[in-house]
């Protein structure tokens, strides 16, 4: 099993719907964002770009691309960053050392890294008293810790694809969140899936492809009529 | 020994000052520096890896005493193993603060993820250290015999003063010789750490490991050459001159190959004139223009005195064309950061709107009135804290090499024309030259 993501940027509207489902549901302390959709060439998310009269308006969301051939894993000095058996890139926060190797090794800038206690951040932020977010159980897989509601200060982390969720054969957060249905995941091993069918079939992109990282996330270029 | 009590204290005050901000940091977290998600390596890696450059210096001299028999450098071979040993000692002290969980460090040793280039930078430093260290010992190791003092001499109760001479001299040669190898590879290694990552433009490529090595043979000799003008002092010094003259042209000739590798890489940024490497020059000559300035131009001074005859031989240049030689080295490692960190690698193209190098946005990983979360760029300078932490190796390296000083003889004695030393024994054991 290799799971993967196809994101159809036709379909995507830009609302960062998947944004705010995947901060609450992974506890990401404030700053912190697993998953970013922005509008690319704007200064400013939902403006459009283009000039003589000529615009355009398109998005792109972007968070772990779960390589196959992944440079933050390479580079971790102890192994706390690694592929499980169904082509997931995850952190184990109990093993992380804080080199920050990853974040500099990342080409998609997706890796977020503790620099405060997120317990603390989140009380210092402006949530009303007694309010709290995310998946309240730690996950582990295989003894190790790749899901906890508060991370320990001084590790890395990122888009997990909802470990404590597909591991159980749900969908990720971000998924069943889209009001537009413009992320679809599933099995890239699988002919008969999805993903697969509309890898095969349609038109797909992936980001940064010359670097050879070979992500497991993939675009269906947008073909949105020029406004 | 006055001056030498100041050193110490400074030493001292400098490593408490490092110590103890390093302690708010371990209570604060990283936050307090001004790295963020967008810049995650600032002050503290390119102060380990310059401190990694300046260590090359010790074997490199004693192993060309031995290898190339530059026989007017031995008076100078048990004071530059000395300055390799601290140095090293200092970029190991400087690397833990950078570490997020410097508590797990034990990982490195029970997780080992040897794809990684930090491991392979952990195993060659950690026989670096050990080689420099043993340099040390083995060199004065005869001078303890004599004197009845020193650590680890048990075994030699047995032997005559001349049998533990001919055993110093024996495996400081080993050593040396052992050493050098290490000695290239903790620059090659750890210009690897960058140069394997395909991801950041200003590091990937091929030139970096050399370019180190360079760096490492100017500004390691330039250290070692630094302390003993100091350390030998001007009554002293026209006894010694052709040494410091000798060690003067080994900087200067690595500062040429140095500059030869920089114009390479830069033509080849700039030629294909893809946007990213563009805009990397963009940061490089406008943005940082003032620091690469400083890079280029203190060493380039330092080359052609020190390639000048008065430069090369006058007790004030030397120490002047060392100490700029620093600034400009030191330059060169926060230059690995700055331009590398604000070239986000996701950046995107639109053809059709003109746009070809749009950075996707990186969230900072902190939530701060007025200042925004996703960011394009990040304008770092290390805060405060981070200075004050950096300080730690400085005063590591002054108290080691002020102590040693103090406690053992590594000069050449006042009168001792040393070139006819063969073994390395030719010191006296009077340490009242410090």
């Amino acid at each position: 099993m290799r799971l993967g993501m196809v994101i159809d940027l036709t379909r995507c509207i830009g609302c960062r719907s998947c944004m705010v489902a995947c901060k609450a549901h992974n506890s990401q302390p404030p700053g912190t964002w697993w998953n970013r959709v922005f509008t690319p060439g704007a200064s400013f998310h939902q403006s459009a770009v283009g000039k003589d009269g000529e615009f355009q308006m398109n998005f792109l969301p972007v968070s772990c691309q779960m390589c196959d051939n992944p440079p933050c894993q390479k580079v971790c000095p102890v192994g706390a960053t690694y592929t499980d058996e169904r082509g997931v890139v995850l952190v184990d926060y109990e093993r992380c050392i804080g080199c920050r190797y990853c974040l500099a090794a990342c080409p998609y800038g997706v890796r977020q890294f503790n620099w405060e206690d997120p317990r603390k951040a989140k009380e210092q932020a402006g949530y009303m008293k007694g309010y709290d977010y995310g998946y309240p159980e730690d996950y582990r897989d295989q003894g190790r810790l790749v899901y906890t509601p508060d991370r320990p200060r001084g590790v890395a982390e990122k888009c997990t694809f909802c470990v404590q969720y597909t591991k159980n054969g749900e969908s990720p957060a971000c998924v069943r969140a889209c009001p537009s249905k413009a992320r679809i995941f599933g099995d890239l091993d699988d002919p008969k899936s999805e993903v697969s069918r509309l890898i095969r079939e349609r038109q797909t992109f992936r980001l940064k492809e010359e670097l050879g990282t070979e992500p497991k996330v993939f675009y269906l270029a947008p073909a949105k009529p020029v406004r | 020994m006055k001056k030498s009590s100041f050193v110490l204290g400074l030493g001292l005050a400098l490593m408490l000052t490092g110590l103890v901000t390093w302690g708010y940091q371990i209570a604060r977290g990283l936050i307090v520096t001004n790295m963020r998600n967008p810049f995650s390596w600032g002050l503290y890696i390119s102060t380990f890896a310059f401190f990694v450059g300046i260590a090359a210096g010790g074997l490199i001299v004693s192993s060309s005493v031995y290898l190339f028999n530059l026989e007017r450098l031995k008076p100078f071979t048990r004071i530059a193993s000395l300055s390799a040993f601290a140095s090293t000692l200092g970029a190991t002290a400087m690397i833990l603060p950078d570490m997020g969980r410097v508590d797990r460090i034990f990982n490195l040793v029970l997780h080992p993820n040897f794809r990684s280039p930090l491991v392979w930078d952990v195993i060659v430093i950690t026989c670096y250290m050990l080689l420099t260290f043993l340099s040390v010992y083995f060199q004065l190791l005869p001078d303890w015999k004599r004197d009845g003092r020193g650590f680890f001499r048990g075994w030699t109760n047995n032997l005559s003063l001349a049998q533990v001479q001919a055993i110093s001299g024996r495996w400081s040669k080993r050593v040396s010789i052992v050493g050098l190898p290490f000695a290239i590879l903790i620059h090659t290694v750890t210009a690897l750490i960058f140069a394997t990552q395909a991801s950041r433009g200003w590091w990937n490529t091929a030139i970096l490991p050399p370019d180190f090595i360079a760096m490492a043979v100017a500004s390691g000799t330039a250290l070692v050459l630094l302390i003993s003008v100091l350390a030998v002092g001007k009554e002293r010094f026209a006894e010694y001159q052709g040494a410091f003259k000798g060690m003067a042209r080994i900087v200067a000739g690595a500062l040429v190959v140095h500059f030869f590798l920089v114009a390479v890489d830069l033509l080849i940024h700039w030629w294909w004139g893809k946007p990213e490497g563009l805009n990397i020059l963009s940061l490089v000559f406008g943005r940082y223009g003032l620091v690469y300035a400083v890079e280029l131009v203190l060493p380039a001074f330092t080359m052609l005195c020190f390639f000048s005859q008065k430069g090369s031989s006058s007790f004030k240049s030397l120490i002047l064309g060392s100490s700029l030689l620093f600034i400009g080295v030191f330059a060169h490692r926060m230059m690995l950061m700055f331009p590398s960190f604000n070239e986000f690698p996701l950046s995107i193209a639109l053809p059709g709107l003109g746009i070809e190098n749009w950075p996707y946005p990186i969230a900072t990983g902190e939530l701060k009135e007025g200042m925004p979360v996703f960011v394009s760029s990040w304008a770092y300078t290390p805060t405060l804290v981070e200075y004050a932490i950096a300080l730690l190796p400085f005063g590591l390296v002054l108290t080691v090499v002020s102590l040693a000083l103090r406690l053992y003889n590594f000069l050449p004695h006042k009168g001792n024309n040393s070139l006819r030393g063969k073994s390395g024994i030719s010191y006296s054991n009077d340490t009242a030259s410090v």
